[in-house]
């Protein structure tokens, strides 16, 4: 059984999932890059909330508004005081990219389990086939949306012309310009390749094991702070990718097991930079 | 070959019928069934699936497809991992709707298939990308072994 050295509060193992699954207090949610993964099998107790579906405005490029959160959670048996466990696949992206928009909301107890689906499959633990649980409604008041952890366009474009920290999670292909995406995905969504003029190249998958769970406190250090050359207690550092979900993943690590003080993810990303006119980019193929 | 030619048509319109019959829910699950019902690669194809051959780059799962025109009809086989069941059920859909087609009919079917199926409005805007190049695939392969044809 992997375990890792860092003390966090926000990040749970499998064990102590399996352990909790029943309790009032806790929901556990799954949320994937592949939609239907949740109803081919999924953890008995969990919840399904998608990054796109349910998180995001369908019609306009954002997140939900206030009152459709608050539904939303309150629909998934979710209250306020409600200890969200989130889990996925991929390494968790969309667990973290969910647990990301559910802080933008300012839900106070939201974890992630350590290696998420891939751990739970290896530590051969039940998947069932079943529909969705119904849990009693929870009762939900969303908080307004904490800027202190979204960028936005115009500030990428300040905080990039003042010189200030940044970093691209994406691979190494997409951040010197030579695809659009990782590869083997279809290469669209943006008209231009490259990185934006600053910004350090720290894939995010540097941050987990092969199981997909977290690499210990010391080698993320020595990953962030002493190559990337990023600092804990210095300006805003600004994560992105190409639509934001990697680069939650990146967000949570440097926030929440490094410890630092202001990190905010760039949920636009390649997808809105690389299509942007005018604005900075840099290449080197 | 007319009469065939008008059963195919139906049969993708019929599914389109089904789908819009479905609320977003029963559209995913209908979704996953065709998922759980894509056939095996036959024996044929396997050696050069494992050597690599007919990869769909378009998609980010190892995808292998084989798209041929025998006697007139097209043939569509494929071999998609479980653990990714959207792309699994959008190709078995494709395989059970087109399989025995016409070329002409296959290269008929309209860009909007996805939005006719109700698949946007369940599976999201972003997903639509590697949907549709698989589609946009098997029919730049028809063209192709038609034109080879020729």
């Amino acid at each position: 059984m992997p375990t890792t050295s860092i003390e966090s509060e926000l990040f749970v193992s499998t064990d102590w999932v399996n352990e909790h699954r029943n309790d009032d207090n806790v929901r556990i949610v799954e949320s994937d890059e592949d939609l239907l993964l949740y109803q081919q099998g999924h953890i008995r107790e969990a919840v399904k909330i998608d990054w796109q579906t349910d998180l995001q405005d369908q019609t306009v490029r954002d997140y939900l508004s206030k009152d459709r959160f608050a539904e939303l959670c309150a629909s998934k048996g979710i209250s306020d005081d409600t200890t969200v466990v989130f889990y996925g696949d991929k390494n968790n992206w969309w667990a973290c990219y969910a647990f990301w928009a559910f802080k933008l909301y300012g839900h106070d107890h939201c974890l992630i389990m350590d290696g998420g689906r891939r751990r739970w499959e290896l530590d051969g633990r039940e998947f069932v086939r079943e529909p969705e649980p119904n849990y009693p409604r929870g009762t939900y008041a969303a908080k307004d949306p904490d800027l202190s952890i979204r960028a936005f366009r115009d500030e990428v474009l300040q905080h990039q012309a003042a010189g200030k920290s940044m970093i691209d999670v994406r691979s190494p292909g997409e951040y010197t310009g030579a695809l659009l995406h990782m590869e083997d995905y279809p290469q669209e969504g943006a008209l231009r390749a490259g990185h934006i003029p600053g910004a350090a190249s720290v894939p995010w998958s540097r941050a987990v094991d092969d199981d997909g769970t977290f690499k210990s406190e010391a080698e993320l250090e020595q990953i962030y702070i002493n190559e990337a050359g990023l600092k804990r207690d210095g300006d805003t550092i600004i994560a992105y990718c190409r639509i934001g979900e990697r680069s939650s993943h990146t967000w949570f690590v440097l926030k929440y097991l490094l410890g630092f003080d202001n990190v905010k993810n760039y949920d636009g990303s390649w997808t809105e930079w690389g299509n942007l006119v005018g604005v900075p980019i840099e290449k080197n193929v | 070959m007319i009469a065939q030619t008008s059963n195919r048509k139906n049969k993708l319109e019929k599914l389109k019928q089904e789908f819009d019959e479905l609320d977003v829910r029963d559209r995913l699950e209908t979704l996953l069934e065709f998922s759980d019902g894509l056939p095996d690669l036959p024996e044929s194809y396997r050696a050069r699936r494992d050597a690599g051959e007919n990869r769909v780059h378009e998609c980010q799962t190892p995808v292998y497809m084989w798209v041929e025109v025998v006697d007139g009809q097209v043939e569509i086989y494929a071999d998609v991992p479980r653990d990714a069941p959207t792309v699994r059920g959008f190709i078995s859909l494709l395989v059970a709707a087109l399989s025995g087609a016409a070329p002409a009919d296959v290269l008929a079917v309209k860009p909007t298939l996805l939005t006719d199926l109700g698949l946007v409005e369940a599976l999201g805007m972003v997903r639509m990308l590697g949907l549709h190049a698989i589609l946009h695939r098997i029919k730049m392969e028809v063209q192709r072994a038609v034109a080879e044809a020729r």
